[in-house]
């Protein structure tokens, strides 16, 4: 009998399946806006299991948020490789040891703030306060950076 | 330099925000977690994103090459600060390539200076204008593209290749300036040309003994001088015939380098008209430095269509010398240049066509309107021949699979037994 709970695992395989299928688009018609999209399916995914079976606190998150960043980083490179522009020997290396680096400090980071959260856990006002000055610097970030473009743009 | 964002930074942007908006939401730190290294990415790439001072020059070994021969060029660049990725794009004009990769992707620490060392090859001849690079850097997150382009143009010039050719015909009448061509005359020369009886004034050594021994009275040897001839390449730029591979103005073109380079090794004087849309002329002139000036000038030879007539009354009369031989290139296709010949052969030039053969280049048609077309056309072309022979012209067909020499030799042969043709 055909319960509740694998018609979720059914919708989370249709929607992996979807995630992989808007990433290997985006490396076969080379368009890079399908790569976040691809993310944001599998993050929706994952939030959705976090919601519904509501854990404590998840302790393979960081895992889950170096695999994030590497699946980007992979799937970008693979978009940059695109272009046929003979490189010097040894930069795949260097590049697959920064993506390397990458994770691993994503680990580090993703397992620095679980630890933070969950000292600070018993208050939920903390958390809030957490994502909302996250949130709030990442804006701020990309408020920056465009900003520093028009400037470039209008010196050059 | 033009900076912008890479898709990496928009995408990192747009998952930072929606997984921490999404963790509030949900008051689930685990999203935030999952969002954060992109967050850091962002903010440490852009920190360390820094314009780089590039000074980009091109240099060319050489101005001038012949086609299909490779120059030796490189591209040195320098920076005030590391790029991760430089990509340089050499922008080529069509007709010249790059032996290997045109892009190239360096690595550069702060105050590098790299040389990357590019190989050109022109494939047709012309006057071609090389040093057009994009430039495109990098930094480490990739993040962050400065791109520009960069004009560091050098001209470089590619002369036509030299068609086999060790014998060039022989003008009908000669000039008066020393050269290889045997003149008609008797002079004084090298060539044996009659005897005759001694008269009071001739040289002592110019008498033939033998032949005084058998007569009674002395005889002297005549002899043919050496003199030059001048020459008139008449090149038809009215049109042209291309394929992918074949185009009757290059032909034309390489044709007259080559003709021009073996006259001007005899010490004639050669001179060119390039008579079409655009009417170029070169004064017969002797030498290296006029072979050079012949050259560049046919390099500047394209086809500008008009409906305007031409004739030959536009043409300087000292760009036409007398006695001269005019050698014709033409693919024979505009009836404005085939008058032209007619009016020159009727003003007493001593003419040869050399028909840089279009039949290869014409398709015969599909259906058998176009089939009965294409064989009118070519009973046309006949037609055309023969009127221009009856005139005295000699034609040398040149075209796939014949070379110049022995189109040339066709044309010898036809002027060894057909000069007495009277017009």
């Amino acid at each position: 009998m055909r319960t509740d709970e694998d018609a979720l695992v059914e919708v989370g395989f249709r929607v992996a399946a979807l995630a992989l299928l808007a990433l290997v688009g985006a490396l076969v018609l080379g368009w890079p806006s399908l790569v976040p999209a691809s993310l944001l399916l599998l993050g929706g995914l994952y939030g959705a299991r976090l919601a519904l079976d509501d854990p404590a606190l998840d302790g393979a998150s960081p895992f889950f948020a170096a695999g994030l960043l590497v699946t980007a980083e992979l799937g970008y490179w693979s978009l940059e490789e695109r272009e046929t522009v003979k490189a010097e020997p040894g930069e795949s290396f260097r590049r697959a040891a920064f993506v390397a680096l990458l994770a691993l400090g994503a680990l580090l980071v993703g397992s620095l703030l679980l630890a933070l959260t969950d000292g600070v856990r018993a208050g939920g006002l903390a958390v809030d306060l957490l994502g909302a000055i996250a949130a709030g610097a990442v804006l701020l970030v990309v408020v920056v950076a465009r900003r520093g473009r028009r400037d470039d743009t209008r010196a050059s | 330099m033009t900076r912008r964002g890479s898709p990496r930074l928009e995408g990192y942007a747009i998952l930072a925000a929606i997984g921490l908006v999404a963790a509030l939401a949900l008051r689930r730190p685990e999203l935030a977690v999952a969002a954060a290294p992109f967050a850091l990415v962002l903010a440490i790439g852009l920190q360390l994103a820094r314009e780089p001072g590039l000074d980009v020059r091109f240099t060319v070994a050489g101005e001038r090459t012949v086609e299909g021969a490779d120059v030796e060029a490189e591209i040195v660049v320098r920076t005030e600060s590391s790029v991760d990725r430089l990509e340089l794009l050499l922008d080529l004009p069509k007709g010249v390539e790059v032996e290997g990769e045109d892009a190239v992707a360096v690595r550069l620490r702060t105050g590098e200076e790299r040389t990357i060392p590019v190989q050109l090859r022109c494939s047709r001849w012309g006057v071609y204008e090389v040093g057009m690079i994009e430039v495109r850097a990098r930094d480490l997150f990739r993040l962050v593209v400065w791109e520009t382009r960069l004009r560091r143009v050098h001209e470089l010039k590619a002369y036509p290749h030299s068609e086999t050719l060790t014998r060039v015909l022989d003008a009908a009448e000669t000039q008066a300036f020393t050269g290889s061509a045997v003149a008609r005359v008797k002079g004084d020369g090298i060539e044996y040309a009659d005897i005759r009886d001694y008269v009071p004034g001739d040289r002592l050594r110019s008498i033939n003994w033998r032949a005084s021994a058998r007569r009674t009275g002395l005889v002297v040897n005549e002899r043919h001088p050496d003199r030059n001839t001048d020459v008139v390449l008449f090149v038809d730029s009215f049109a042209d015939l291309r394929d992918g591979n074949r185009s009757t103005l290059d032909d034309a073109v390489r044709a007259s380098a080559t003709l021009a380079t073996r006259y001007l090794e005899r010490r004639d004087r050669v001179g060119l008209v390039s008579f079409g849309g655009i009417l170029r002329w070169l004064r017969p002139g002797l030498g290296p430095s006029q072979r050079f000036r012949l050259i560049e000038t046919l390099l500047e030879t394209g086809v500008a269509p008009t409906y305007i007539w031409r004739d030959v009354d536009l043409i300087p009369a000292r760009i036409l010398p007398p006695k001269a031989l005019v050698i014709a290139l033409t693919p024979l296709v505009d009836p404005r240049y085939v008058t032209t010949l007619q009016n020159l052969r009727a003003r007493g030039f001593d003419l040869v066509v050399v028909e840089i053969d279009p039949v290869g280049l014409v398709e015969a048609g599909r259906n058998e309107l176009e089939r009965l077309a294409y064989r009118l056309w070519l009973l046309d072309r006949e037609v055309l021949r023969s009127r221009l022979e009856r005139l005295g012209v000699g034609i040398a067909r040149w075209g796939d699979g014949v070379a110049l020499e022995s189109a040339l030799e066709e044309v010898r042969t036809y002027r060894r037994y057909a000069r007495v043709a009277r017009v």
